[in-house]
C-alpha cells in the first residue's frame, strides 16, 4: 500500500492507502474527520467542498496521488471556535436547517469571499450554485455571504 | 456518590401523546452523576443546574429539536442557558415505536399541549416544593429562570436546590397553563437553530458520521429493476480489489420494505467496497419489471384517470357516484405528474450489528417503529431484538419514513460478526428510491350561470404510496391519496364533488415525500380553477375569494376544522405582495394558488410574477407567500422552513422528474435528477399572519401552493395552460 503524507489543518499526516482513493474517504473514514461531507461522489454537489492550497475543491475527486504533499483546509481547521466571519455571519443569519450541506457552503463562501472580497449576487451564484442545498437555504446562505464580506472589511 | 435519582413520572395519556417508559440512559457513570428529577420522561432536571429536555422526534432540519424544546420550557419557566436539548432514546417497547414517527408535519401541532402539561406539571411540582419548604401557600408563588419566587418575601429558590422536595410532591392532575399573552419563549424572535455551532464547524455528527469500533464498510450492488434478483456472480471480476470482506446476496424484503436486494459487498474500507459495487459482474433475473417504461405507464395513467375508480368519494367523504361529462358545458382539463425522488443530501445509511439473535442499529429514521416491525418480521425475531441508536439525518423529506436501508444493513451484518455500515451512494438513492407516485388526473367541471362549479369531478390514476409501505393493496390504501381537496377534504364551496381513484400498478416503489398527496392534488385543482375562472370570464383571485366566501367554519372530513376565512386571509394577502392589481406589459402575469393542509391546521397562498415570451422561456420575477399556521414556535425557523418549502416546491415545478426504461430508473446523480440550485430562484416575499390559533405545522404547508401559483403565472403571462410537470418537460425553458 502506497504511503502519502499532506498537511490537513496545519498538521501533518501521513496515510497508507491506494493511490485512487479520494481525499474524502481518507478525511473521513482514515482521519476522522466528518465534518466533510459525502452527497454525490462525482462533483456534482459540492457537499465534500473542501480548500486545496486554499482554494475550494471537491474532495470526492482528488485521488490521493494528487493530494500528496498538500495543504488541506477541512471545516474543522477553518477557526477555533466557529469565530470564522463567514461562520459568524452564518450563527447571525441563522442559515442551516438539517445543517448537512452547510460544511460544503461556507467552503466555498470562504474560497469566494478570498477571490471576491465584495461578491455581487452573479459572482454568488456562479461561485455557490456549486453547491446543492435541499432544505433551500440559498436565501439565507446568500444574506450571509453579504454579511460575512461586511464583517470582513469593519 | 450513589446514584440517587429523584424519578416521579407522570402520566400524559390523554393527549395521545403518551409517553415512553425511559430506560437508563446509556453512558451514565454512576460514580459522576448528578442527582436529577425527572417529573416526566423529557424532563430530566439535575443538580448540576443543568435541565436536559429530550425531544421523542426526530431531526431532519425541520427543527424540532429547537421547537419542541421550547414548548415545555416555556411552561416550566426554565432559564434557556440551562437547557440542553437531546433526542429521546429509543425505547424497545415494540408498542412504543410508533410514537417516534415523525412526519406530516405534526409534531407541533400535535404535541403542542401535551409538551406544556409536561412543563406546566414539573413548574407546579417545584412550586410545591418550594411551598412546603417555606410553609407558605403557593399563591404567591411564582416561577420565573429557573428559580421559585416569593413575590410577596422576594425570597427565592433556585430550582435545583427543590429536586429533592419537589419529587416527593403529588404530580397535579391538570396544571394550569400559561396565557399565552404572557409567553417569553414561544414565539418570539432570535431563536437559534440548536447545536447551530456543531453543524457550522463540522463537530455535528449525522448518520453517515456515526463510527462503531471494527466496524466495516458496506455497498449493495442493487438490483436494476424492482423485483428482480441476482442469479449468480463472478468474485474474479473484483479479485484485484484489496480488502474485500465478503460478498453476499441482499434478499427482496417484501413491499413494506420496499428495497431492491441484490449483491452485497463487505470490505475493510469505503473506497474498497465502492469500487467493488462498480466492477462486480453480477448476472441478473430482472423479474417481472423488466420491461416496463415511462412512456407506456404513463399512457396506463392517462387512462385510468378516464375510467371509474376503484374507490369514489364525494365531498361528505361518503362513497360518491361519477356522472356522465358528456353533455354540454362541461369543462375539462388533463394534468400528468411525474414519479419524484428526494435526494436528501444526506444518502440514507446504517451501521448494523448481530450477536446472539439480536441487531443493534446506528442510524437516522422517521420511524423506527417500522424499522423493528417490518425487519423483526423478516428476520423472523421479535420487535424487541432490534435496538436502534437512533441519529441526526441530513434531510428526510419522509424518504426515511421507509425502512429498506435498515433492512440491507441488518442483512450485510447478519452475513459477518462484526458492525458494518451500509452507505446508499447517490446513484442508489436515485436510482433504488422509494418516490413520489406519478399521476394523471382528468378534471371536469359544471358552471353554473354565474360561473361557479356546481360539479367538480377529479379522476386520478396513481399507484398510492401505502400499496407499497403497508405491504397490501387494500382498498382502504386508496383513501391516502386523497388528500387537498380531493373530496371529504374539498375546501370551496362547490355543491357536488367527487374524487375517484383508479389503481395503476407502478413497477418503482412508491413512498411519502414532502407534503404528497397535497403536491398532486393542489396542483391540479388550484390549476383548473384558473381554467374554470378564464371560462367564466372572471379574475382568478376574485373567483377564488367568491368560492370561499358561502363557507362557514366547518369541520370536515377526519374532524379537522376548516375557517376559509383564514384560507381568504392569506388569499388576499399573497395578492396585495404580488401587487394583483397592477397593470402589466403583454407577455406578463401574475399567477395564484392557495391550500389548506388540512391535518397540520395550516394555510398558505403563493403568488408569482412572471413573463414568458413565444420562445416559452419563462423569466421569473418574484413571488410571495403568506402563511398562517396560528401560534408560531419559532419565527425564524418557521420563516426558513417557508423558505425552504418553496426552494423543494420549486424544484419539481421546473425540472425534477423520473422517468424509467427496462424496468430502470433513467437518472442517476444530481446532473440528471436535477434540482434548484443558488441563483434560479426569484426573490420570495414572505408573510406570517398572527391569528393566535392553535399551533399547526410547518414543514409542508409551504409546499404545495408554490406549482399552481407558479404555472398560473406562465399560463396568464402566455395564455398556454400548463397541464405537465415539471415545466421543463412541458416545453418551458426557466430563469430566475
Amino acid at each position: 500500500m502506497p504511503s502519502f503524507s499532506l498537511t490537513i489543518n496545519g498538521e501533518q499526516k501521513q496515510v497508507d492507502v491506494p493511490a485512487d482513493m479520494p481525499l474524502l474517504w481518507v478525511l473521513r473514514d482514515m482521519l476522522n474527520l466528518t465534518g466533510t461531507k459525502y452527497g454525490c461522489g462525482v462533483g456534482s454537489c459540492g457537499g465534500c467542498t473542501v480548500l486545496v492550497e486554499g482554494k475550494a475543491m471537491f474532495s470526492c475527486l482528488l485521488p490521493m496521488s494528487f493530494c500528496s504533499g498538500k495543504k488541506i483546509t477541512t471545516i474543522e481547521g477553518l477557526s477555533a471556535d466557529a469565530n470564522h466571519p463567514v461562520q459568524i455571519a452564518w450563527q447571525e443569519i441563522n442559515v442551516p436547517q438539517c445543517g448537512f450541506c452547510q460544511p460544503g457552503q461556507i467552503m466555498a463562501a470562504v474560497d469566494l469571499l478570498q477571490t471576491h472580497p465584495q461578491p455581487t449576487d452573479e459572482q454568488i451564484d456562479e461561485a455557490m450554485g456549486k453547491v446543492v442545498c435541499r432544505c433551500g437555504t440559498y436565501y439565507r446562505i446568500r444574506k450571509a455571504i453579504h454579511k460575512a464580506a461586511e464583517l470582513m472589511h469593519k | 456518590m450513589k446514584r440517587r435519582n429523584f424519578i416521579r413520572i407522570s402520566s400524559l395519556s390523554t393527549t395521545g401523546w403518551v409517553l415512553v417508559q425511559m430506560l437508563p440512559l446509556k453512558g451514565f457513570a454512576e460514580n459522576a452523576e448528578p442527582a436529577c428529577f425527572q417529573p416526566s420522561p423529557l424532563i430530566k432536571m439535575c443538580d448540576d443546574g443543568k435541565i436536559i429536555i429530550y425531544v421523542q422526534k426526530q431531526e431532519s432540519g425541520q427543527g424540532v429539536q429547537t421547537s419542541l424544546p421550547l414548548i415545555i420550557a416555556e411552561e416550566l419557566e426554565a432559564d434557556p442557558k440551562d437547557i440542553v436539548v437531546q433526542p429521546l432514546p429509543f425505547d424497545n417497547n415494540p408498542k412504543e415505536g410508533g410514537k417516534y414517527e415523525t412526519g406530516g408535519s405534526t409534531s407541533v401541532p400535535f404535541g403542542y399541549d401535551a409538551l406544556r402539561k409536561a412543563g406546566a406539571t414539573a413548574r407546579e411540582m417545584l412550586i410545591a416544593a418550594a411551598a412546603a419548604t417555606w410553609k407558605v401557600p403557593t399563591e404567591n408563588l411564582k416561577a420565573e429562570r429557573s428559580k421559585v419566587v416569593n413575590t410577596v418575601s422576594g425570597q427565592e429558590l433556585s430550582f435545583k436546590e427543590l429536586y429533592a422536595t419537589a419529587a416527593k410532591m403529588e404530580v397535579p392532575k391538570n396544571p394550569p397553563l400559561k396565557n399565552y399573552k404572557d409567553f417569553r419563549l414561544i414565539g418570539k424572535p432570535g431563536q437559534k437553530k440548536t447545536n447551530l455551532k456543531d453543524v457550522l464547524t463540522g463537530h455535528m455528527k449525522f448518520s453517515l458520521d456515526v463510527k462503531v469500533e471494527g466496524m466495516l464498510y458496506g455497498a449493495v450492488l442493487h438490483c436494476p429493476v424492482y423485483g428482480g434478483k441476482p442469479v449468480s456472480w463472478d468474485e474474479s471480476s473484483i479479485k484485484s480489489i484489496e480488502g474485500i470482506v465478503k460478498i453476499v446476496e441482499v434478499k427482496q424484503m417484501g413491499d413494506a420494505v420496499s428495497n431492491h436486494g441484490g449483491v452485497g459487498i463487505i470490505a475493510t474500507n469505503r473506497w474498497s467496497a465502492l469500487k467493488a459495487q462498480q466492477k462486480l459482474v453480477v448476472k441478473w433475473n430482472l423479474g417481472p419489471n423488466a420491461t416496463a417504461a415511462s412512456d407506456t405507464y404513463n399512457k396506463q395513467l392517462v387512462q385510468a384517470s378516464q375510467q371509474k375508480g376503484d374507490l369514489i368519494r364525494d365531498v361528505n367523504d361518503k362513497p360518491g357516484t361519477l356522472q356522465s361529462t358528456t353533455s354540454a358545458g362541461w369543462v375539462k382539463a388533463s394534468y400528468a405528474i411525474p414519479f419524484l425522488a428526494h435526494a436528501a443530501m444526506e444518502p440514507v445509511n446504517c451501521i448494523a450489528q448481530y450477536k446472539n439473535g439480536k441487531f443493534e442499529l446506528w442510524g437516522g429514521t422517521q420511524n423506527p417503529g417500522k424499522v423493528t416491525n417490518d425487519c423483526a418480521a423478516f428476520f423472523g425475531i421479535q420487535p424487541q431484538d432490534i435496538f436502534i441508536n437512533l441519529a441526526m439525518m441530513g434531510g428526510a423529506f419522509g424518504r426515511r419514513l421507509n425502512v429498506d436501508y435498515m433492512g440491507e444493513a441488518m442483512q450485510l451484518a447478519k452475513a459477518v460478526d462484526k458492525p458494518v455500515q451500509l452507505m446508499y451512494t447517490r446513484f442508489d438513492d436515485i436510482k433504488y428510491g422509494t418516490f413520489r407516485p406519478a399521476s394523471a388526473h382528468l378534471l371536469s367541471a359544471k358552471l353554473k350561470a354565474d360561473g361557479l362549479p356546481e360539479v367538480l369531478q377529479h379522476q386520478m390514476g396513481m399507484t398510492p404510496v401505502s400499496d407499497f409501505f403497508d405491504g397490501n393493496k387494500s382498498l382502504e390504501n386508496l383513501t391516502y391519496g386523497l388528500n387537498g381537496g380531493f373530496e371529504g377534504d374539498m375546501y370551496y364551496a362547490i355543491p357536488t364533488v367527487n374524487g375517484s381513484v383508479k389503481r395503476t400498478p407502478s413497477a418503482l416503489p412508491t413512498g411519502w415525500w414532502r407534503a404528497v398527496n397535497f403536491t398532486h392534488n393542489a396542483w391540479v385543482i388550484e390549476a383548473f380553477m384558473d381554467e374554470l375562472a378564464a371560462k367564466a370570464k372572471m379574475d382568478p383571485l376574485q373567483y377564488r375569494l367568491k368560492l370561499l366566501a358561502p363557507l362557514q367554519p366547518m369541520t370536515m372530513k377526519g374532524f379537522i376544522h376548516y375557517n376559509p376565512r383564514r384560507l381568504e386571509n392569506v388569499l388576499k394577502k399573497a395578492a396585495e405582495m404580488i401587487e394583483w392589481d397592477k397593470k402589466r406589459e403583454p407577455g406578463t402575469g401574475v399567477g395564484i394558488a392557495c391550500c389548506f393542509y388540512n391535518h397540520a391546521k395550516a394555510y398558505t397562498a403563493h403568488a408569482f410574477e412572471v413573463s414568458v415570451n413565444k420562445a416559452k422561456e419563462v423569466k421569473m420575477h418574484r413571488a410571495a407567500v403568506a402563511t398562517d399556521i396560528g401560534i408560531v414556535i419559532d419565527p425564524d425557523g418557521l420563516r426558513n422552513q417557508i423558505e425552504g418549502g418553496f426552494v423543494w416546491g420549486m424544484s419539481a415545478a421546473v425540472k425534477s422528474e423520473i422517468t424509467f426504461s427496462a424496468g430502470t430508473v433513467e437518472q442517476s446523480n444530481y446532473f440528471d435528477y436535477e434540482v434548484m440550485r443558488m441563483g434560479e430562484l426569484p426573490p420570495l416575499e414572505i408573510h406570517v399572519v398572527e391569528s393566535g390559533e392553535e399551533p399547526g405545522g410547518a414543514g409542508e404547508t409551504s409546499v404545495p401552493s408554490v406549482f399552481a401559483a407558479f404555472t398560473n403565472a406562465i399560463a396568464a403571462a402566455s395564455g398556454l395552460w400548463v397541464r405537465q410537470l415539471p415545466v421543463k418537460s412541458a416545453g418551458f425553458a426557466v430563469s430566475a
